[in-house]
């Protein structure tokens, strides 16, 4: 999720001290009302931002660990047991966000891979874990 | 008085050939990332008019043709469409800093609220109708009836959709601070399922959308604005980026929070005259979440990169990015 939390928590907090009112009320108004709104999808990602890329992070390792075995280029084929046998190493999110961002790199190339070589079982569990992903990440608003 | 006010009073009095203009009242209103925009009274020979001025930002989200926008301003509202008499282009930054125009403005209307579940209210139906039924009318003009034959976008109807495809294609692998696995699973099946040619080329607006046109209190449209966007192109996109669910406040059977899918679409074919074949459709609404998901990724950057701290940009960033991914999962994931 970019920008991460701090990132928006710190370029609010510049935004208001700079003062939102130099250009008028109205201006004003909505700039207040969207910091509101990010502050608050802050607030709720700082709960869950560990939860999700965690979760996230498992399912590709066991994606890539049931996939490997159908992929016939051998160093692909490593990378991916290599990838599904890889832990979390800390809850800290840069340390998730970097495995995730490594993770999510290759989870391309094997697309790729699978898309290029019609392993269609390959891209269907491909395409579960990336609808699971991309729910989870999803954003509600209100309280 | 603010310094800009002063400039922008001296740069009209010199420009419009009016010694006596008086600006007032210039406020900046919510108007996108893009542009900043504000708003203004200009008086002169004893009448006073409401205007819009829009000025490019320090840090542009979406590098667009600055001329562009004015040009099509020009072309669509001599047609008589509902669009803003445009007044000034000025490319020089010199009198206000950075590149500018100024348009008509117009009154008494109201915008409807994306992520409103039902933005138009009782206006819904009526505002619905003239939505599809002015996308169809931009959609039949051909470009070279309003001077627009020379523009941005490409005019070989077969490799329009490749063009665009390109186009955004760019703008993520540029922009993308963390990898983007559906998005460029997006890409390739875009780029393998290629879109039966152009019906013709068209002017495309490039962001018609719920949020993007003024209506009165009797629920006429009077405006169709921010075509900051717009360029020449397969008049399919606008009609796919109209229907993204996006804009549906959660339900995308009423695009736009307006009428039915089905009756949106027919009013667009019976206005064009072109016909929405549901597989090309489909492949252009593909795209529409496609080029959404490349806006945000561009935001998300602008925004963490500290270039544009607008909110407007982690907000894209986080829930529009977000909610287009999970769109082109669910599309893309029933048809890999």
């Amino acid at each position: 999720m970019n920008p991460e939390v701090g990132t928006i928590i710190d370029l609010s907090v510049m935004k208001i001290a700079g003062g939102v009112n130099e250009h008028g009320a109205a201006f004003a108004q909505g700039t207040i009302g969207l910091i509101a709104s990010v502050l608050s999808m802050a607030a709720k990602e700082y709960d869950r931002g560990a939860d999700i890329r965690f979760a996230e992070n498992a399912d590709l390792r066991a994606l890539f660990g049931a996939i490997a075995g159908t992929v016939s280029d051998a160093g692909l084929k490593a990378k991916l047991e290599a990838a599904a046998a890889s832990k979390d190493e800390s809850l800290r999110i840069s340390v998730l966000n970097a495995n995730n961002y490594d993770l999510r790199r290759l989870l391309t190339e094997a697309m790729v891979f699978a898309e290029d070589h019609d392993l269609h079982d390959a891209q269907s569990r491909i395409w579960t874990v990336l609808k699971a992903a991309a729910a989870r990440r999803l954003v509600q608003l209100g309280p | 008085m603010n310094e800009l006010s002063e400039k922008l009073q001296a740069y009209l009095r010199t420009r419009l050939g009016a010694p006596d203009l008086t600006v007032s009242g210039l406020a900046r209103i919510p108007g996108g990332a893009s542009r900043e925009t504000y708003r203004f009274r200009a008086r002169s020979g004893g009448t006073e008019r409401g205007l819009i001025l829009r000025r490019d930002p320090p840090a542009s989200l979406i590098e667009t043709e600055r001329s562009s926008e004015y040009r099509a301003y020009e072309a669509f509202h001599g047609l008589g469409l509902p669009v803003p008499a445009p007044v000034v282009l000025e490319l020089d930054p010199a009198p206000l800093e950075r590149p500018f125009f100024i348009m008509e403005e117009i009154e008494n209307c109201a915008t409807g609220v994306i992520l409103s579940p039902d933005p138009y209210g009782v206006h819904r139906e009526a505002v619905g109708r003239q939505f599809f039924t002015v996308l169809g009318k931009i959609a039949s003009v051909d470009p070279r009836d309003v001077g627009l034959s020379v523009f941005d976008g490409e005019t070989d109807i077969h490799d329009t959709a490749m063009h665009e495809v390109a186009r955004w294609e760019k703008v993520i692998l540029e922009d993308e601070v963390e990898p983007q696995p559906i998005a460029r699973a997006a890409i390739r099946w875009l780029k393998r399922n290629p879109p039966a040619p152009a019906q013709k080329i068209s002017v495309v607006h490039g962001d018609y959308r719920t949020g993007n046109f003024l209506f009165d209190d009797k629920g006429t449209i009077r405006a169709i604005l921010d075509w900051e966007m717009a360029h020449l192109g397969d008049p399919l996109e606008d009609l796919g980026w109209a229907l993204d669910p996006l804009w549906a406040g959660g339900d995308p059977a009423h695009p736009g929070g307006m009428i039915a899918r089905a009756d949106a679409i027919a009013l667009w074919e019976k206005t064009s005259g072109l016909k929405a074949e549901p597989k090309a459709l489909y492949w252009w609404e593909i795209f529409a979440s496609l080029k959404g998901a490349a806006i945000w990724i561009s935001a998300a950057r602008e925004y963490a990169q500290g270039r544009n701290i607008d909110p407007i940009n982690a907000f894209s960033g986080w829930f529009c990015l977000a909610f287009h991914n999970k769109v082109l999962a669910d599309r893309l994931g029933e048809t890999p």
